[in-house]
């Protein structure tokens, strides 16, 4: 028996929120009395597989399967399904992001596992299997049991400090009877956003709404976010009119963010807004009217104008760093 | 009495002397799935294409409102209740009704909206020949042709016949020659039919035309600036021997002021609709603005003063809603039975407007008044930022205040309202006389101390209502004996018979409509509805008294006034209730729901 | 081709969350509910804009539900679906409506598969992907264009960091998100066509749930902003630092 986790890199790397995903499995393994098995799949350095290990990983599962490089969903599930049996796994758990949802489905059903999409908290044991979750894009949180045997959690990234220790885990090759079918989307071609941070990873975000009055002054965002090393991101309004590309669009119909810091600039703060990022750690409000319903929702505030604030907030900013 | 038929038959005015069941109105919490899907298209389609460009509107960006007109066009919105056969969906008056009401709060959107649908559509689809329909109604009704309407000159406004536009037949007898000048045309920097009023010759009556914009001799001067609807394109257009086919006069000659009058209902109907549409926008930003503003660390709409006007907003706008959907029903009734009687669709339709023309000017004076209230009030709230350019008070205020002047002055209004039911009366169409001697002979009785019924939720307000009647036929009686013909020149005594005639209908339209609701949907269901009725009606007591001792201190004389002075004030007593704590349960619950949400 | 668009029933993204029931039940007094608009804006209007081009021939919606979920079905027949079939049953659990839906489309033919990226209220995104699993074909989520040519589709879905272009062989489930189609608002035309159209009402035989909602919780409020002064972001900087701890 154990607790297994699917473990995602991209091109060999192993990413911060995975590492999130198997310390949140290593805990629930401690509290089930288990352990923890990763899975990995695809082309990637022993070494890099073992620092699992450092979150609490026993043991690492690795499919050296070329074709897992690029996402592959019904291999995923052939691969998460068939680690789980030769585990005995009762309890699944994978980041709840774009791959995570489109394996981890598949192995519930496969499993007849009930599923939480969007974890917040540690199963509560002592009231069956119940597990804190987002509902209603944010405004408010349900509590779900998941009452079948085996479980499948799909962990929110950013929901736990990661805390590296010690340990080292062990490596085992996994032999997975993959069919033609786990191969049926073809990828024809692919085209990463490069030298950004991406939002959905970004511990930092700066946002712009209509108060930017203009894509011509997102260099003034743009100039912020590099010095933070954040991560852009902007209202509805702004990517309905087209300012800015929709991917960086965040709200209820947009993406939903946790960063731990979220520094939103002329948005005025409507519900549908708040809800996909009132997650954040961190809110500071800039804008010109001190009657903005994002003020209620900050922790810091600034009012004045955008255009005036951002290059001082940028300046201070890199005086800062060249202190620390 | 079969209570169905007996409201089946109701005719216009005979509110004044008859009770109607509250089972028989139509009431707007009944609407349908379909119509609530035409609403919540109508609610879209402002959100999405027009609120988010009203400024550009009001700069009048060139080809936007045409552009939006074509959109709406699209969605089938110019042709609601235009028949199916001429393009249009054949809808009934209430749902398009509905529309005016759901796009009411567009601005100078909604202006261009009802000029095109209304006064631009109707007089050739009701009184246009059958080639006339068919040339121009499926365009009108997609969108393709824009219409508006030619009546007001320099020098004749509300008294329209007066115009001097003029027609003659040109040597060859195939056109019409018009010659004269129009004013306050709305539309017509976009318009491709003009409906247009000029008198033949030196007749006595107006004639109208169906003038296309190419027609020779037709120009247009510059855009009007006006104080609002800023967006709303109106301008004069000149008509300089402009050659129209005889073909295109619109129904018989002379006809021309009987089109325009019967026109001018539905529109006062429909300005209701739109009207209240506008408030319930206006209300919903004015909570919004309540309960995010904050003052001595609290929100605004947490004080009693706010709470009061937000209370109040609610009340003019849920009253004014009721009387326009009762009244929408009973002409739509009207003209129902008129069409099994066998009368032609089109003319059974004028004839039951006709019909329910008091209750439409009623209805456009006190819906075009809510919403004024409820601008100003809404600037109130908005504090300095209502007094903002940029905050949407500015505009809503601006754009209110033209709805008491077009469709008829809310003077104009007021005067008909009288005159109609008074010449009504002497037709023999309305026996008035019969329920004022009863009143007169009340008067001089024991007075009524009632306590025998037994109590429900509505007896003390069907009694107050039954009272306002009493009041209202004492004071007109009265008028009407004392000043005989010269009446119509007291215009203060019909300002004051007006003003009682229109709180009487809203009183009792909202108290059949609470009533109604409460039967469908219980009584805890309704509670911020049964305050808004009781407030209403409370204050609509005084306002009565108001104007009934205002006339009878006008004309009456010694004992007898003294008689009616007393009379007024027992049809007009009503018990004390606590309305302060009436409207914070009705505040309260706009301010929980944080929009307008009755 | 036959496509099947599922649509689910959400409060209006304007809504506020209000609890009832010993905060074990959402209260919907009050709310107005729509189609989801994943659903709706994108997932049911490409599969109307493949119907208009004449690749589709079919668009049929499902959803699952009470009677009182009619209203939306109807605004979705409305914007242009043939057909319409609900599902009678209540269900808030994924792998529940994923069993009732495969249960309705296993061998009825449909081609592609269209829902929307995920629902505004639960939030989960998932069932999509677990239809796909239990009718035994292939899934693509997060869509932003769909074409079809051929008897397969060509998508250009999310990843991370960026996108990418995947060709599937239909029957297929795609997920869909903005990008796919844009919103449109039902006409007259159609809103008087919906009450002609088929609705189909199917009475599934029950199945257990495997999760239960058991309570809900709303967000606790924020305690309180600290305002910093215009010209002085420094201060500000200091906050982020020393105290919010964020760098």
């Amino acid at each position: 028996m154990s607790v297994i986790v699917l473990v995602e890199h991209t091109g060999g790397i192993i990413k911060k929120k995975n590492f999130e995903a198997v310390q949140y499995a290593s805990r629930i393994a401690e509290n089930t009395g288990t352990t923890v098995t990763t899975l990995v799949l695809g082309t990637i350095a022993v070494s890099e597989m073992e620092s699992l290990g450092e979150y609490g990983a026993q043991k690492v599962l690795h499919v050296a399967d070329g074709r897992l490089d690029e996402l592959h969903a019904r291999a995923y599930a052939s691969a998460l399904f068939t680690a789980a049996q030769k585990e005995n796994a009762k309890i699944i758990v994978t980041l709840h992001d774009i791959n995570g949802r489109a394996v981890a489905p598949r192995v519930a059903v496969k499993l007849k596992a009930g599923l939480v999409a969007g974890a917040l908290s540690y199963p509560d044991l002592e009231n069956g299997f119940v597990i804190k979750k987002a509902v209603f894009s944010g405004k408010a949180f349900a509590f779900v049991n998941i009452v079948s045997d085996v479980k499948v959690i799909m962990l929110m990234a950013n929901s736990f400090p990661v805390i590296k220790g010690d340990g080292k885990a062990v490596v085992e090759k996994l032999e997975v009877n993959f069919s033609d079918k786990d191969f049926g989307v073809k990828v024809k071609q692919v085209n990463k956003v490069t030298g950004e941070v991406l939002l959905s990873d970004a511990d930092l975000v700066v946002s712009g709404g209509r108060g930017m009055k203009g894509p011509e002054n997102w260099g003034l965002i743009e100039n912020l976010a590099k010095e933070l090393g954040a991560a852009t991101a902007c209202s509805r309004p702004v990517s309905d009119a087209d300012w800015r590309p929709h991917h960086e669009h965040v709200g209820q119909t947009g993406g939903t963010i946790r960063p731990n810091l979220y520094i939103a600039v002329g948005i005025s703060g409507a519900i549908q807004h708040l809800a996909g990022v009132n997650g954040s750690k961190n809110i500071v409000v800039i804008n010109k009217d001190p009657e903005a319903p994002f003020f209620k929702a900050a922790n810091y505030g600034v009012v004045g104008d955008a255009m005036e604030i951002l290059p001082k907030l940028t300046e201070a900013v890199r005086k800062f760093k060249q202190q620390h | 009495m079969n209570a169905t038929e007996s409201v089946k038959a109701i005719k216009g005015g005979e509110f004044l002397i008859r009770e109607t069941a509250a089972e028989s109105v139509f009431i707007p919490e009944e609407w349908n799935e379909e119509q609530l899907m035409i609403a919540e298209t109508c609610t879209n389609f402002l959100a999405q294409h027009v609120t988010p460009n009203l400024s550009r509107i009001d700069e009048q960006e060139a080809g936007l409102m045409p552009h939006l007109m074509n959109e709406a066009g699209e969605l089938g919105l110019l042709g609601i209740s235009v028949p199916e056969e001429y393009g249009g969906f054949g809808k009934d008056f209430k749902t398009s009704m509905l529309v005016a009401e759901k796009l009411g709060g567009g601005h100078s959107f909604s202006v261009a909206f009802s000029a095109h649908t209304g006064i631009g559509t109707l007089p050739i689809l009701y009184y246009g020949n059958a080639a006339q329909k068919e040339k121009y109604i499926p365009k009108l009704a997609s969108g393709e042709w824009k219409g508006a309407y030619c009546l007001t000159e320099p020098s004749s406004g509300s008294d329209a016949n007066s115009g001097k536009a003029r027609a003659k037949l040109s040597a060859d007898g195939k056109y019409y020659l018009i010659t004269g000048q129009k004013m306050w045309i709305t539309n017509a920097g976009f318009a491709d039919i003009f409906t247009v009023f000029a008198k033949i010759d030196d007749d006595e009556n107006l004639s109208a035309f169906i003038v296309e914009k190419g027609f020779e001799g037709l120009t247009l001067n510059t855009e009007e600036h006006k104080m609002g609807i800023k967006g709303s394109s109106t301008r004069q257009v000149f008509f300089n021997d402009c050659k129209v086919p005889v073909e295109n006069l619109l129904s018989e000659r002379q006809n021309g002021f009987k089109i325009a009058v019967n026109i001018l209902n539905i529109g006062r109907m429909k300005l209701g609709g739109g009207t209240v549409g506008a408030c319930k926008e206006v209300i919903t930003s004015s909570v919004g603005y309540a309960n995010e503003r904050e003052q001595f660390g609290r929100p605004i709409s947490k004080y009693g003063a706010i709470r009061h006007k937000l209370a109040q907003q609610a009340i003019l706008t849920y009253a004014s809603e009721s009387a326009v959907y009762r009244a929408s029903q009973n002409m739509e009734e009207a003209t129902e039975l008129l069409l099994e009687s066998g009368v032609d669709a089109a003319k059974a339709k004028l004839k039951g407007i006709e019909q329910f023309a008091i209750e439409a000017a009623i209805i456009k004076v006190h819906a075009s008044e809510a919403l004024d209230f409820v601008v100003d009030e809404g600037v109130q709230i908005y504090g300095g930022m209502g007094y903002s350019a940029e905050a949407p008070m500015d505009r809503a205020y601006r754009d209110s205040r033209i709805n008491r002047i077009f469709e008829g002055t809310n003077e104009i209004n007021r005067m008909l309202t009288v005159d109609m039911m008074l010449k009504r009366a002497m037709k023999g169409e309305l026996d008035l006389m019969g329920p004022a001697q009863k009143v007169a002979g009340e008067l001089v009785s024991i007075p009524d101390f009632g306590g025998t019924e037994e109590a429900g939720l509505f007896t003390k307000e069907k009694k107050y209502i039954a009272n306002f009647k009493k009041a209202i036929l004492m004071v007109a009686g009265a008028a009407v004996q004392k000043l005989m013909t010269q009446l119509s020149k007291e215009q203060e005594v019909l300002m004051n018979l007006a003003d009682m005639l229109i709180e009487l209908y809203v009183s009792e339209s909202l108290q059949l409509r609470v009533e109604k609701l409460v039967n469908l949907k219980g009584e805890e269901a309704c509670k911020e509805q049964l305050d808004i009725m009781r407030v209403y009606i409370n204050d609509a007591a005084e306002m009565i008294a108001k104007a009934g001792k205002e006339a009878l201190n006008t004309f009456a004389e010694s004992d007898e006034k003294r008689m009616m002075l007393m009379g007024l004030k027992r049809f007009t007593k009503t018990e004390d209730i606590n309305t302060t704590q009436c409207r914070r349960n009705i505040a309260a619950k706009l301010i929980a729901e944080n929009k307008y949400c009755f | 081709m036959k496509i099947l668009v599922c649509i689910s029933q959400v409060p209006d993204t304007s809504t506020k969350i209000i609890l009832k029931d010993n905060n074990t039940a959402f209260n919907s007094s009050g709310v107005t509910f729509v189609i989801n608009p994943y659903d709706e804006w994108y997932a049911l209007i490409r599969a109307l804009e493949l119907k208009e081009s004449g690749i589709a021939t079919d668009v049929h919606l499902i959803t699952v539900g009470r009677a009182d979920v009619e209203p939306i079905i109807r605004k979705g027949l409305a914007l242009g679906g043939d057909e319409a079939i609900r599902i009678d049953a209540d269900s808030n659990d994924p792998y529940e409506t994923a069993n009732y839906i495969a249960g309705y489309a296993r061998g009825a033919g449909y081609d592609l598969i269209l829902c929307g990226k995920e629902s505004i209220d639960y939030n989960n995104g998932t069932t999509g992907a677990m239809l796909a699993e239990l009718l035994d074909i292939d899934y693509i989520g997060f869509a932003a264009d769909i074409q079809i040519e051929a008897g397969s589709a060509i998508v250009t879905r999310e990843i991370e960091g960026g996108e990418e272009v995947d060709t599937v062989n239909l029957p297929a489930v795609i997920s869909c998100q903005k990008g796919v189609a844009e919103a449109r608002i039902p006409n007259m035309r159609g809103i008087m066509a919906a009450r002609t159209r088929p609705l189909k009402v199917i009475t599934p035989s029950a199945l257990t749930p495997v999760t239960a909602i058991l309570s809900y919780e709303l967000p606790p409020a924020k305690a309180g902003i600290k305002l910093v002064s215009s010209d002085n972001m420094d201060e500000l900087v200091e906050l982020l630092h020393s105290e919010a701890k964020v760098f």
